[in-house]
């Protein structure tokens, strides 16, 4: 299962009761230039997992590596009239890291965009497994 | 002439076993220690050093050499605490700590070309294993351990043949 998936279905429930909606959808971009998270905002799109091979170490026989697994997350609302929950809201969507079982590094980095009228969260997950 | 170059993944390999047969490189039931990140091999003479009144520099003889093999490896749990299944060498059968704490004499031998081919050089020699320490921590994701095969006798160049 890929970690999209997990964060998709445990953030469906955590932010049930919130002003914000997750989409199973991709954010892709609609025609004219609009990517899904803009048209739609109040509402959380998670992309595709993006996952690197990289050396743990060298030996003189088999290289041990370890898996990269990054996953981006979009959340676009009205930059002058902000959910009153977003606070809440963006710690929930940082916390779902921790719901993903096997990596031993989890990581969220928070981002954020204002373009004209509104702003747009950029969520950076990170795991990383042996 | 020409370098040895040991990052094809299979030119430097440390092979143990319970008898000299077993520790060849290659041989079937031989134990080769995996993911090892170097190996060392040391064969230093013991020396006495003298002065004498004519000399304004010291003079010296030597004694006898003493040889070890030691390197730095990733912990592979079959290898460290062996495999009960397997019958016919002692080392693969009790594993590297449980030889080590019984202080049973191994063989092994230290590739430097592979195996497999014709006139591949290897270095054999017995003695104990010892320096076992392995260690954890959460940034190295594993356990890393030392080894130390403190050499009794000598060291002998071998060529495949």
């Amino acid at each position: 299962m890929a970690f999209r998936d997990t964060l998709i279905a445990d953030l469906t429930t955590t932010l049930s009761g919130s002003n914000v909606s997750v989409s199973a959808e991709l954010p892709f971009v609609q025609s004219g230039d609009v990517r899904l998270d803009i048209k739609n905002k109040k509402t959380l799109y998670i992309d595709q997992d993006n996952v690197s091979k990289e050396v743990l170490y060298n030996t003189l026989d088999a290289d041990v590596y370890q898996t990269v697994t990054t996953v981006k997350g979009y959340l676009t609302v009205d930059a002058k009239n902000q959910p009153g929950d977003i606070d809440s809201v963006t710690n929930s969507i940082r916390e779902a890291r921790l719901g993903i079982t096997g990596p031993y590094s989890k990581e969220c980095e928070t981002s954020t965009e204002i373009t004209t009228d509104y702003i747009t969260y950029e969520f950076d997950f990170e795991f990383i497994t042996v | 002439m020409a370098v040895i170059n040991v990052t094809a993944g299979s030119q430097a390999i440390l092979t143990l076993g319970s008898n000299a047969a077993l520790a060849v490189p290659g041989a079937t039931d031989s134990l080769s220690i995996p993911f090892l990140q170097d190996l060392t091999i040391s064969s230093a003479p013991g020396t006495v050093r003298y002065s004498t009144l004519d000399s304004s520099s010291s003079s010296a003889f030597t004694t006898v050499n003493e040889n070890s093999v030691s390197c730095n490896m990733l912990v592979d749990d079959v290898v460290m605490f062996g495999d009960s299944g397997h019958a016919v060498n002692g080392v693969k059968t009790n594993g590297l700590f449980e030889t080590s704490k019984a202080k049973t004499e191994i063989f092994f031998s230290v590739s430097f070309e592979g195996t497999g081919t014709t006139g591949d050089t290897y270095w054999t020699g017995k003695g104990f294993i010892g320096g076992l320490a392995p260690n954890a921590s959460i940034d190295q994701a594993v356990w890393i351990s030392p080894m130390e095969i403190i050499v009794n006798g000598e060291l002998t160049k071998t060529d495949e043949s």
